[in-house]
């Protein structure tokens, strides 16, 4: 055999003469995307996705068809034809119907698999939830406590009644698994000999640590408090989340070998610059641990006190004297905590001042339901107007009574005064809860933005300087949820791995395609009401800092995760149309429109096509008829509206398929399945 | 004497049966003169024609001949009396159409009978194929169609010497040579008057293609939409058989072959070669890859040669008159002669075959006569949908590959649709995309779905939908279909929209940001209304109006109601007061 050498990408490689450039690339280990070639069928070259340039050629060639000639120079990454690719994607992916991954794992900023992980609670295995769970929130059973729970807002179960307990869920398998004395240790790779220093413990800086870590390499975390965990720490109140839960699976952290410096404070136990000198990257997430004032007259007055601050002080076992009648300003859940929190420190009468109305308040509505029960009064429409001191310590405040206006730029209808009405609460204590800001100091040589917070790139966390990445509360746009920094810090984590090993960061959003869905796509799914999670009585609750939350019992969590639709595409991870489609940067909404439907065409004996799903490769229907002999399917239509049913769009060639399952098998996407 | 009535397809489709068989009624036993048929006479524009013929020779060609006219044709003929014909008989200026034209392919269209192998023997018909097969070695053939510089007619314009020498190297014992008359462009039709009217001088020329190449097969491909042109065709290779033109041993010679026809089902797409080859096979009409190239792996694996009817129309001409005589016709890279399909807002349509080197404007405005009713010639659409259009500032451009190509355009099969200022060019290249969207095969995703969304995207514009960046999105999307379609259909389907952008942007612009339609075309865009001063009540206009949109008493001022119209423009055309207006 003739053996002809041409060059892909600046790489000289051999072939046998006749081969094409898609073949020869793949022997030599170089990926050529391509969706319809298959190394056992006839060449066919629908998808567009081998597109290569070859030097002297004015058009593109389809690599699986092109023949590789001798001293041919080829190159897959131009300008053009990732242009060309990028194409191919985008319209292939406007006219795909189908969930990629689950809404609730979308609208979760850490992208966490949920339909893994409860697929696998719902199965009875904890550990392999958690080990889904651990790949992108290292505390689970701390953030199953305390997360807002983005993904339940977006459960698709809510189309049939309500959305899953995700959240609890999470909290149900990671208590199991710190239980069962065979807890989850991810393995962590060989040592890099490169040290990272985390500057920071809280969830943002606690999430990078362990994913550095697990990379191989070495990190120590410095936090300027005595313990690890930051805000879950400090701001989270204990009933909310018990310190015991926090700690072992903060000790599972330094388990895996990262080291933990407490109270050292930059700028102040030691600089910036040295840290610089001493560790190969560093990851800044120091928080934003200021509480913004009430800013009103008499906010100076003793007993008036920051929501954060209080709650730092209970925590660390500190209970200040508060008072018999204390008033929180604030609607969001620091102001929930703190009101609470209040309440467990023997107050008689809290008041919560907040300047809408239920509605409009951020707090979740579980937490101001069960502040109501233990006995919190709520004064919405009402805004403090002046603190009144007698002696310099707080006696009244003066709220001005509020109502609600026209919506302002985020939809919410805005408090407005209403003239010269205004109500009085005698009160010993004043809690401001209505914000955080950052606290900077030590931190000059990073730029920040006009709010004080240190800018880092979205999409790697990267800060002015070299080396320097920061995320969590301290960065852009301020404080947020804890699954927001943990997901930060996986992202300044990967972008500080790149940068160590000196790969290639991703900047751009992955594109992952979604499902339109109405109500009535499930009208047949049985319903089955979300399961309750138990919980003390407010009598008990009031006086005791226990958890709230008792727990699941394992028939309820089995039950419950049980109830999940499954949206994601069974396929996700072994899907090569997604896999292409979500590494370089992809826009299908520009070339919106028709799309084909997403339903089940009839199923040919024990196989189920998504008619959303189907790119056309064309593959089953080839290995059916090339491989296989029988030619149980083919196309039917024309343009557009072709699509792959039956041969001869009759129902009298199912007869002929045996099962075999080679279709399934070579299908690129999530098109077909087994049922 | 003789009758003779042009009834190919579109004669047919004008009244020319009627014609037939009110004169055949009229003929008597004792009458010296008889009735008879020929194809395509070529001026679409005078159908039904009928020619008095003596001897071959035409004595008066009656033209938009009628039923009733039978009387006085018959009468005429009887008495030698022909001024009873002078109303009918065409005027020296339409007679022009025929006489600036040079016809090579349809030299024999409506003079010969296409169902009489007699007629097309007693004009030198087979002559070549006797040359061929008698004096010329298969190499000569191939040197003399070399020489003359012919190229596929069909569209791609690829040299026919170089496919068949390609074929005639290929090893391989069972070759084919097929014909593809799967003529699909929108407005294209020289292929079906071909086939239809001089039958014969296709089988003729894919013999001596079939002999140069060395196929012992032939095939014609043609669509099923033409029945006319299958049944002239079978006729034709029937009579060819028993007068051993065809079968074995042709002519006395070691020369044998076949030949069948396969009548395609109507997929645009099967004009595509390799998509031809497939549904040839039973297979869904799908284009395969190249390489291999039909030459070295075509119909069941075997080396084809495919070519368009056209070209094989000009093969035996080729051989009787030689290849210096063909390419002594038009320019440096375009030889010979060219088929065009002159249609649309053009005054006199038809068959227009005219050297190549002649301007666009000589063929529209000296041939076709310039632009229906007085109105502005605004741009021609070249080559069906794979081509583009061409405007006004550009007429001058020579009929030449080369030339064509340069404007974005091509030559193409030959469709030559005339525009005049009424046509909005935003919806002609929706028009085209509506058509190449729904007749794309599905295989290939630049465009099923590429032209799929181009089309959303017109359509989008012509509604009054249209968004900002829509044009650059259409060139963006254009570009990357011509780049990554897998077929001619795919890389071809943007050019509609890519020269209506590049001659007629503000046309586009007019429609996204003003929302209005220049040409007072688009539905979406436009209104009528009546102008009171200028409406005398006359009623006319509320009484044809197809969904009862105008209200008023007669002799009083009218009022559309816009809620109700559909905006077919009926009103507008019929009011005789120029009391209607669009806007």
């Amino acid at each position: 055999m003739e053996m002809i050498k041409f060059i892909i990408d600046g790489k000289e490689i051999t072939c046998n003469k006749g081969e094409t450039i898609l073949n020869a690339a793949l022997q030599n280990g170089i990926d050529i995307p391509n969706l319809c070639y298959n190394c056992n069928l006839k060449v066919y070259g629908a998808c567009g996705l081998c597109l290569v340039e070859a030097e002297g050629v004015p058009k593109l060639l389809r690599a699986c068809s092109a023949l590789a000639s001798d001293g041919m120079v080829v190159s897959t990454k131009t300008d053009r034809v990732v242009k060309a690719r990028q194409t191919a994607l985008e319209l292939i992916m406007s006219d795909h119907s189908g969930d990629c991954k689950g809404p609730c794992s979308l609208n979760c900023p850490a992208g966490t698999d949920v339909q893994g992980y409860i697929k696998q609670i719902a199965l009875g295995n904890d550990k392999a939830a958690v080990e889904i769970i651990k790949e992108k929130i290292p505390i689970p059973a701390s953030i199953g406590r305390v997360c807002p729970h983005p993904c339940e807002k977006n459960c698709r179960r809510s189309l049939v009644e309500e959305p899953l307990s995700i959240a609890y869920l999470k909290a149900f398998a990671a208590d199991n698994d710190l239980k069962s004395g065979d807890t989850y240790i991810p393995s962590t790779k060989p040592s890099t000999g490169k040290k990272v220093a985390v500057i920071g413990g809280g969830p943002a800086g606690l999430a990078a640590a362990y994913r550095l870590r697990l990379n191989g390499h070495g990190v120590t975390v410095f936090d300027a408090m005595p313990e690890m965990g930051g805000m879950l720490r400090y701001g989270i109140p204990e009933y909310r989340l018990p310190k015991k839960v926090l700690d072992s699976e903060i000790r599972l952290i330094s388990g895996i070998g990262v080291e933990f410096k407490n109270n050292c404070k930059i700028g102040k136990d030691i600089t910036l610059d040295i840290i610089r000198n001493d560790y190969d990257a560093v990851i800044v997430a120091i928080g934003a641990w200021k509480s913004s004032s009430v800013r009103c007259k008499g906010e100076e007055l003793d007993g008036v006190l920051g929501g954060i601050d209080f709650l730092r002080e209970v925590n660390c076992g500190n209970i200040p004297d508060i008072g018999e009648n204390v008033a929180v300003v604030g609607g969001g859940n620091t102001a929930m905590d703190a009101c609470r929190t209040a309440v467990r420190c023997g107050a008689e009468n809290v008041y919560v001042i907040y300047r809408r109305t239920r509605a409009e308040a951020p707090a979740e509505d579980i937490e101001i339901e069960e502040a109501i029960e233990e006995g919190v009064q709520f004064k919405f429409l009402t805004n403090p107007a002046e603190i009144i001191g007698e002696n310099g310590k707080v006696k009244t405040i003066k709220l001005q009574v509020m109502k609600l206006g026209e919506p302002d730029a985020s939809g919410r209808r805005s408090p407005v005064p209403v003239e010269g009405e205004f109500e009085y609460l005698n009160v010993d204590t004043v809690i401001s809860a209505i914000g955080q800001y950052c606290d900077i100091n030590g931190f000059e040589d990073l730029q920040t933005s006009p709010k004080g917070t240190i800018l880092a790139d979205k999409f790697t966390g990267k800060t002015n300087l070299s080396g320097v990445f920061a995320c969590g509360d301290v960065t852009n746009k301020g404080p947020s949820i804890a699954i927001e920094a943990i997901a930060e810090g996986n992202t300044a984590a990967v972008s500080a791995d790149n940068f160590l090993s000196g790969k290639a960061d991703i900047t751009f959003d992955p594109y992952y395609s979604e499902k339109n869905v109405t109500a009535d796509m499930y009208e047949e799914i049985p319903k089955q009401s979300r399961a309750k999670m138990p919980v003390r009585s407010p009598v008990e609750r009031k006086s005791s800092f226990d958890e709230v939350i008792l727990s699941f019992t394992d028939e309820q969590a089995r039950k419950e995760a049980s109830r999940c639709l499954e949206c994601g595409c069974h396929d996700f991870k072994d899907c090569r149309l997604i896999k292409y489609a979500s590494s370089q940067e992809i826009h299908p909404e520009c070339v919106s429109g028709c799309v084909h439907q997403s339903f089940n065409e009839t199923k040919l004996s024990s196989i189920e096509r998504d008619q959303g799903k189907c790119i056309l490769c064309n593959q089953c229907v080839r290995i059916c008829r090339e491989d296989v002999d029988k030619g149980v399917i083919g196309l039917v239509g024309r343009g557009f509206k072709t699509v792959i049913k039956p041969e001869f769009n009759t129902q009298d060639t199912i007869g002929f398929c045996k099962n075999c399952g080679k279709c399934v098998e070579a299908c690129p996407t999530g098109a077909l399945k087994f049922v | 004497m003789k009758i003779i009535i042009g009834e190919g397809s579109c004669g047919i489709a004008a009244g020319a049966a009627k014609v037939h068989a009110a004169i055949s009624a009229l003929i008597n036993d004792s009458d010296s003169f008889s009735i008879g048929s020929t194809g395509c006479i070529g001026m679409c524009f005078l159908e039904p024609i009928v020619e008095i013929r003596n001897n071959g020779k035409v004595l008066r060609r009656l033209v938009k001949v009628t039923e009733k006219d039978a009387p006085n044709i018959c009468k005429s003929v009887r008495e030698n009396n022909f001024s009873l014909v002078d109303y009918l008989t065409i005027k020296p200026e339409d007679e022009e159409f025929l006489t600036k034209q040079t016809r090579i392919a349809l030299r024999h269209c409506g003079i010969v009978d296409p169902e009489s192998i007699e007629d097309y023997i007693n004009i030198d018909g087979y002559q070549a194929l006797k040359k061929v097969l008698k004096t010329m070695s298969p190499e000569q053939v191939i040197e003399q169609v070399k020489i003359s510089g012919l190229a596929g007619r069909g569209g791609a314009g690829f040299p026919t010497w170089f496919k068949w020498n390609a074929a005639r190297q290929s090893q391989g014992k069972n070759k084919y040579l097929i014909c593809n008359a799967d003529e699909g462009d929108p407005g294209a039709f020289m292929d079906r008057a071909v086939i239809e009217s001089d039958p014969h001088s296709l089988i003729e020329g894919m013999l001596i293609g079939a002999y140069a190449i060395g196929a012992k097969k032939m095939i014609v491909y043609v669509r099923a939409e033409y029945p006319l042109a299958i049944k002239h065709l079978e006729k034709a290779i029937e009579q060819a058989k028993a007068n051993n033109y065809l079968g074995e041993n042709i002519l006395g010679t070691s020369f044998s072959c076949d030949m069948l026809i396969k009548a395609g089902a109507g997929a645009f797409v099967c004009g595509e070669e390799t998509a031809l080859i497939e549904s040839l096979e039973g297979k869904r009409g799908m284009p395969r890859l190249k390489p291999p190239f039909p030459a070295q792996k075509g119909y069941l694996d075997s080396p084809s040669n495919i070519n368009n009817v056209e070209t094989f129309a000009n093969i035996s001409w080729i051989i009787n008159n030689g290849g210096e005589a063909f390419a002594a016709m038009g320019t440096e890279n375009s030889k010979g002669t060219k088929v065009f399909a002159l249609t649309g807002k053009v005054v006199k349509g038809g068959l227009v075959e005219i050297p190549m080197g002649k301007t666009l404007r000589e063929v529209i405005f000296d041939i076709g006569g310039g632009i229906k009713g007085g109105k502005k010639f605004k741009a021609v659409q070249m080559g069906g949908p794979s081509g583009g259009c061409i405007p006004e500032s550009l007429l001058d451009t020579i009929i030449d590959y080369k030339a064509l190509g340069a404007t974005g355009a091509i030559m193409g099969s030959g469709g030559m649709v005339v525009m005049d200022e009424t046509t909005c060019m935003v919806g002609m290249a929706k028009f085209f995309l509506d058509f190449t969207a729904s007749e794309s095969c599905g295989k290939c995703v630049h465009c099923r779905i590429g032209t799929k969304r181009l089309q959303e995207i017109l359509t989008r514009i012509v509604n009054g939908e249209g968004r900002d960046g829509d044009i650059e999105l259409l060139e963006e999307l254009c570009y990357a279909i011509k780049d990554g379609a897998l077929c001619g259909l795919g890389q071809t389907a943007p050019n509609p929209v890519l020269t209506t952008i590049k001659y007629f942007r503000d046309e586009y612009e007019e429609h996204i940001k003003n929302k209005k339609c220049p040409a007072g075309e688009c539905a979406a865009l436009i209104k009528y209304s009546i102008l009171p001063d200028k409406c005398k009540g006359c009623t006319l206009c509320a009484k044809k109006c197809p969904v009862k949109a105008i209200d008023g008493q007669v002799k009083l001022p009218h009022v559309i109601d816009v809620k109700k119209c559909i905006k077919c423009g009926l009103c507008y055309s019929i009011c005789r007061f120029g009391a209607i207006i669009k806007e």
